[in-house]
């Protein structure tokens, strides 16, 4: 599957760098788009599974469950760290400075700091059971703050642009911009599923070396 | 048209990096894993 991904990585990066349109206004620095949005939207996609395994881990008690939970918030948290490297990168060109303290930018790096607090949780939590409990009820908590990014820019008046794609109306892009940044979306989709999947099996051979050593 | 390329290719070059250094990192954690199993 990795084979795969790579090709489709490189092919969302060609595409974006040599066959996509410069925007007019803001120059080269708009192909950022490409990178940023997609990593957003697939952030929100692994911790929404991280929110929903753990509920479903706390009605079936699979511990299966649990495992996919810490193997999404993990990947979710690699996302949203290209999420807030691209974004400054993208911030500085266009709006004359790399950071603002405004309800959109702060709420994702609050997102951030979430699960990566879930992530020392579970560290620091060597009882299955209890580990997972916790996990389930502070990843189904920190899924909350996804609406609340989404609607920030509605709700708040902020440097960070409305959406152009994800509103109601039809996307504000022209079509050559819009195929590569669905083909991006679809790349950043597969290669999500597949860090999962690694992650996933790591942390099943992780759980049954820990049990052939207590046994 | 603003001359802003570096800034596109730093965010490129930064997210590949990231992303491959990830998968990297899950695939020595698992190497490291099944060394000491055996």
């Amino acid at each position: 599957m990795f084979a795969i991904v790579a090709l489709a990585i490189v092919a969302t990066y060609v595409r974006a760098i040599a066959f996509t349109p410069l925007e007019a206004m803001q120059g080269a620095a708009q192909k950022i788009y490409y990178i940023h949005v997609p990593s957003a939207w697939v952030a929100f996609l692994a911790f929404f599974v991280v929110a929903v395994t753990g509920l479903l881990w706390l009605w079936l008690r699979d511990d299966r469950l649990d495992r996919i939970a810490e193997s999404s918030a993990e990947v979710g948290v690699v996302f949203t760290t290209v999420v807030l490297v691209t974004g400054p990168l993208w911030g500085r060109p266009v709006w004359g400075t790399w950071w603002t303290w405004d309800a959109r930018l702060t709420s994702t790096l609050f997102l951030w700091f979430v699960y990566l607090g879930y992530l020392v949780l579970r560290g620091a939590i060597e009882d299955r059971a209890l580990r997972a409990r916790y996990s389930a009820v502070l990843g189904a908590l920190g899924a909350l703050l996804i609406p609340f990014i989404h609607l920030s820019v509605y709700m708040f008046r902020t440097l960070h642009p409305l959406p152009i794609i994800g509103k109601p109306s039809r996307p504000s892009l022209p079509s050559e911009m819009l195929v590569t940044f669905f083909l991006a979306l679809g790349t950043f989709t597969l290669m999500y599923v597949a860090l999962l999947r690694a992650r996933y099996r790591y942390a099943t051979a992780r759980d049954r070396a820990l049990d052939a050593l207590e046994e | 048209m603003p001359r802003n390329e570096g800034y596109y290719y730093a965010a490129y070059a930064l997210s590949a990096l990231v992303y491959v250094g990830y998968a990297v990192s899950i695939w020595w954690r698992a190497r490291e894993l099944d060394r000491k199993a055996r």
